[in-house]
């Protein structure tokens, strides 16, 4: 995915930043430094036949994975989170297109919420270290074989 | 002719026959028996008399014939009759049955087997006559014997239940768990990486200061510094909310003078108190060093003894008694008299006030001796008075509530399991210091709280599944508090990875006895899916931490812990009260509150891949309740790992380990010599035709790396382009300066970013800057310039940094593998393979060969034209002691220059270095010299910066390695 970390500032004092706060307020940054940790996702637990795409393993390993899962279920479910979004949908539609036509697709998407911690690079003098939500667009694809 | 041979000739006598032949002269001299090789047959021929006389010749051998029929008959002391006999007349089991022998020898036989029987009783040392197993096991002795045990290395609370487990080792004056005996390397792994692994580390140390927040501040400023991260004045962990790490330097000495690392606490702002309370916990190779810069910054010089043991401290000499030593408890217990080794030591009888602790104050006798204090012999075990309460084990456990029952109604028992002490200070040693100048109180509190750590992403759930909030309050504390952090504890369930949370948070608790909840079989916890949490509760959970006020705990007051830790109920007591329960297996009604803090740890959080890995709890106790929390904790399904665990928890995480990537500490280097010594003593096991011969590979310092030379070497060898070469005695120092370490790591990361995107569109989206730079404005860092390189030369000049190697191919880095610079012509090799395994070094050839030995030994290549240059082991032959220290294979204590010794430029050396799990790659973690990793990345092309060469100590296979530095 992305960079985890990098200097964050705002050291151009006319540009000032303005980050938005769970409180929904938003917060001016002070021109400091500040180094941006993001943390994971939130995992929801899991069944059996949830896939989790991620940019990391290999695409045809996933796409294995997905076809052995559904000789023994009726229906999976893949999601996929921000970039992974497109191999979601790639792994879905070649799993229908190697079925000939047997499953069926039916996609979801939602809203993830992703949790960022700003740390001050100067601890002592920054104050609370921020943190902040950002939202992310998932896809939660469902390939099932049709009911008879 | 055919010389005839004699059955059981000795080889070394032959019968020669030549004499038989005329013409030899006196016959009767040359034939016969002759002692020794002779190769003619005529050796003695020579100087033969001129005659002999018969009589006199035939009494003389007479003497001799004789001595040989007698020895041919008797057999020699040592050697059996049957042994005597020929073999097909030996049968099975002669030795026992005299019947097998012939009728002949029989009697001689039995003789033998007589006197043999009876010999042991007459040479055999009597053997000190051991009480009986039945005895021994006996609880009481049972203890004696552990106490005895443990004086010269503490037991944690949980030593018994390891001990039955794992391979304990004796290392900081703590006896620690190794490593599991049953295979579990792999499983532990699993366990920290999807569910959850327990270790003990109650064996860290926890100091605690007391005084006001500026002054605490004020003195430790001096021991941290804001360029290495965090300080104690962190605003984030002032105000209790979060557990900080930071590292510690010398008192004003920052960029040298590094002590390691330290975990700190503060104590939530009380509404009325004006002091704070500050914990810092530290390993225990670094203890003593800590603690005497804290007593020097905080201008302690006051040590405070305590009202219950005034007199901890007089007498250093203490345990130095003889008798002392062999009878630990008889003269520390008021009962000794009654004991049955007591008996043997009168002055134990005299003193037996010298118990000084807390139910020794209320035992009727222990008043009956004033006299006692004035007497030295009395405190002879100084340490048995720093601690007050008896800190049970808990299978210790039946006979110490006996022996206060039987106690109380005026009669004794056994003596109870008692910790001495602790290994991290002598004996005696004060635990408390007071400056009058800056009113802080420092405080020893090693083995005063009980640390468990739980890694993995569900150790949550075994915690809110084993411990439940106390259902009755303990006094003094808030009952709006104690809801809140109950909701907050119950909120947990919702969440789903230990890693959601945000790092180092703290939750103060007060818990139940988790022995009532206890499980009938062990099962493995798992999340339920099906839990309905309010959702709101947990994202602010998630989003903020625990907030501040639920940080409070009172497992911070030293009387409620030690009240706690007193009102503990035995096991035998649970286990009766449950076979009294009306309903079999019902749950029983809790009696005891315990307060528990709860601190997060994060796993790593700098770096790119694998975030958040290795989150866990730590679990924070009064003492002697370890094993009432261990066992439930057990019982949830976790794994137990070691110190072997620590270190690849650590080294899977990219984190350095303490004390084993601290060259620069002085606990580092106390590590190393054990390391050497160590490793040292493992190669000289192994025979000398099977041990790796390090010179010819070329490999310097296979147990020990010469880290000081290293630097040394860099700097000079970069100056001497500049000639600025300036020669002083600087030590060298890691780089801990979070500044300088980002700059590095952009430079390395340039090539990163092309490798982890696979698709050629993406790359060339991401060849960008950052996003978040632009987006956000800030100027990127210096690129690689050699006006930039230099100048951060000159700043370090001998400075380590601390990284992390990812082999490109296969290859599994070992300890003290070399880190090497690749020339032009490897890269060019890796750009035209991709999959090529990497160059070969030459074989070195190895000077110091011992030319004595015979295989070696060449008549051609022993001649003193032979080049004999860097051979300190040949050049005086006559030093024995010189001799003795050169040990094959291993080149001898002045080293040649280490960087230039073999065909690629040494950087550095690996301390860690393994199969990654996590990674499914070899992995190492090494310390490399900052000038010549500069200087390398300075000459490297720009797609290929931060690729080294990795070769192992006893191999010659280098292999392409990925360099990483975390930030």
């Amino acid at each position: 995915m992305a960079e985890p970390r990098s200097p964050v500032s705002a050291s151009v004092p006319h540009n000032p930043m303005v980050l938005p706060t769970p409180e929904g307020s938003s917060l001016e940054m002070d021109p400091m430094e500040y180094t941006l940790r993001k943390r994971l996702p939130r995992k929801l637990p899991k069944r059996r036949n949830d896939v989790y795409v991620n940019m990391k393993t290999d695409f045809k390993a996933q796409l294995a994975r997905c076809q052995k899962l559904l000789d023994t279920h009726r229906e999976i479910c893949i999601h996929g989170l921000g970039l992974a979004i497109n191999r979601a949908i790639n792994i879905a539609l070649q799993l229908q297109t190697s079925s000939q036509g047997a499953l069926q697709l039916a996609a979801n998407t939602s809203t993830v919420e992703l949790i960022d911690d700003l740390e001050p690079e100067d601890p002592d003098e920054a104050g609370e270290p921020l943190t902040r939500t950002r939202n992310n667009s998932a896809i939660h694809i469902k390939v099932f074989y049709p009911n008879p | 002719m055919r010389e005839k041979k004699m059955r059981n000739q000795p080889r070394n006598v032959t019968y020669t026959s030549a004499g038989r032949g005329a013409g030899r002269g006196q016959g009767s001299q040359v034939c016969g028996w002759v002692r020794g090789h002779q190769p003619g047959g005529h050796g003695y021929s020579q100087d033969l008399p001129k005659y002999i006389t018969a009589s006199y010749f035939a009494k003389a051998r007479a003497a001799e014939v004789n001595a040989m029929l007698k020895a041919a008959s008797s057999p020699a002391g040592s050697c059996r009759v049957f042994s005597a006999l020929p073999k097909h007349m030996r049968r099975r089991a002669m030795s026992h049955d005299s019947k097998r022998l012939p009728l002949r020898l029989r009697e001689g036989a039995l003789r033998l087997a007589e006197r043999s029987q009876r010999a042991p009783d007459q040479q055999k040392k009597p053997v000190p006559k051991s009480r009986s197993r039945r005895a021994r096991r006996r609880h009481g002795n049972l203890l004696l014997e552990f106490n005895r045990r443990q004086k010269k290395s503490r037991w944690l609370e949980t030593h018994i239940w390891h001990a039955k487990r794992f391979h304990m080792r004796k290392s900081w004056s703590f006896c620690v768990p190794l490593t599991p005996t049953a295979k579990s390397f792999r499983a532990s792994y699993r366990a920290m990486d999807t569910h959850a692994l327990l270790q003990d580390l109650s064996y860290f140390c926890c100091l605690e200061l007391q005084g006001s927040e500026d002054q605490i501040l004020r003195a430790l400023a001096r021991l941290t510094n804001k360029q290495t991260g965090r300080t104690f004045a962190a605003v984030s962990c002032l105000s209790g909310a979060r557990q900080g790490i930071l590292q510690l330097y010398k008192a004003d000495r920052f960029p040298q003078g590094s002590l390691g690392p330290a975990e700190f606490l503060w104590r939530p702002r009380a509404p009325d108190a004006s002091l704070r309370q500050l914990w810092i916990w530290l390993h225990p190779a670094l203890k003593q060093e800590v603690l005497s810069e804290l007593l020097l910054v905080c201008r302690c010089s006051q040590a405070v003894s305590e009202d219950r043991h005034p007199e901890a401290d007089r007498h250093p000499e203490a345990d130095r008694h003889p008798e002392a030593d062999r009878h630990p408890e008889a003269d520390r217990h008021p009962e000794a008299d009654r004991h049955p080794e007591a008996d043997r030591h009168p002055e134990a009888d005299r003193h037996p006030e010298a118990d000084r602790h807390p139910e020794a104050d209320r035992h009727p006798e222990a008043d009956r001796h004033p006299e006692a204090d004035r007497h030295p012999e009395a405190d002879r075990h100084p340490e048995a008075d720093r601690h007050p309460e008896a800190d049970r084990h808990p299978e210790a456990d039946p006979a110490g509530r006996k022996r206060k029952r039987k106690r109380d109604g005026g009669d004794t028992g056994p003596p109870s399991k008692r910790l001495l002490g602790d290994g991290t200070r002598p004996a005696g040693a004060p635990v408390r210091w007071e400056s009058t100048d800056t009113h802080i109180t420092i405080r020893d509190l090693t083995m005063e709280i009980v640390r468990f750590r739980l890694i993995g992403p569900l150790a949550h759930t075994v915690l809110t599944d084993t411990l439940r909030p106390a259902s009755e309050m303990l006094s003094g504390e808030n009952e709006s508090l104690h809801q809140q952090q109950t909701h907050t504890f119950q909120l947990l369930r919702g969440v789903c990875s230990t890693a959601e949370l945000p790092a180092g948070c703290v939750l103060g608790l007060t818990v139940d006895d988790p022995r009532l909840t206890l499980p009938q079989k062990r099962g493995k916890t798992v999340p339920d899916p099906q839990l309905s949490t309010e959702e709101d509760g947990v994202r602010d959970l998630r989003l903020r931490g625990v907030p501040a006020h639920c940080s409070q705990s009172s497992l911070w007051d030293e009387s409620t812990r030690e009240c706690v830790t007193r009102d503990r109920l035995s096991d035998r007591e649970l286990n009766r009260s449950r076979s009294a329960l009306l309903v079999p297996g019902s749950r029983l009604s809790s009696s005891s509150a315990v307060p528990v803090l709860l601190v997060h740890h994060a796993g790593r959080v700098c770096g790119e891949e694998r975030r958040h890995w290795g989150s866990g709890w730590d679990l924070l106790l009064p003492k002697g309740w370890g094993m009432a929390f261990w066992v439930p904790l057990v019982y949830r399904g976790v794994r137990v790992g070691g110190l072997h665990m620590s270190v690849k928890h650590s080294q899977f995480m990219g984190q350095p380990h303490f004390p084993h990537d601290y060259p620069d500490c002085p606990a580092g280097v106390r590590f190393q010599s054990e390391q050497e010594l160590e490793l040292l003593e493992k190669f000289k096991r192994r025979p000398p035709s099977k041990r790796t011969n390090f010179i010819k590979h070329g490999c310097l310092a296979p147990f020990r790396c010469p880290w000081q030379q290293l630097t040394e070497e860099w700097e000079e060898l970069v100056s001497l382009s500049e000639e600025t070469a300036s020669r002083d005695e600087t030590p060298f120092t890691v780089l801990r300066s979070l500044k300088e370490l980002r700059l590095l790591s952009g430079w390395i990361r340039h090539r990163m970013r092309l490798r982890m995107t696979p698709d050629p569109p993406r790359t060339r989206l991401r060849m960008t800057p950052d996003p978040p730079l632009t987006r956000l404005g800030v100027t990127p860092d210096p690129p690689l310039t050699p006006a930039a390189a230099t100048a951060l030369q000159q700043e370090f000049r001998r400075s380590l940094i601390w990284v992390r190697l990812r082999l490109l191919s296969k290859g599994q880095p070992a300890l003290h593998a070399m880190v090497c610079v690749p020339t032009t012509s490897d890269l060019q090799l890796l750009r035209t393979d991709g999959h090529c395994s990497g160059p070969q070094e030459p074989r070195h050839t190895d000077h110091l060969r011992d030319p004595q030995e015979p295989r070696h030994t060449d008549p051609a290549r022993s001649d003193p034209q032979e080049p004999r240059h860097t051979d300190p082991a040949r050049s005086d032959p006559a030093d024995p002691e010189r001799r003795e220290r050169v040990l094959r294979g291993v080149c001898p204590p002045p080293l040649p220059r280490v960087v230039s010794h073999c065909s690629r430029q040494t950087l550095g050396w690996v301390t860690q270095g393994d199969f990654s799990l996590t990674s499914g790659c070899g992995e190492a973690l090494a310390l490399i010299s900052l000038t010549g990793l500069t200087h390398t990345l300075l000459t490297q092309p720009k797609d290929q910066r931060g690729l080294l060469l990795l070769r192992n100590p006893s191999s010659l296979q280098y292999r392409f390695a990925q360099i990483s530095l975390d930030t």
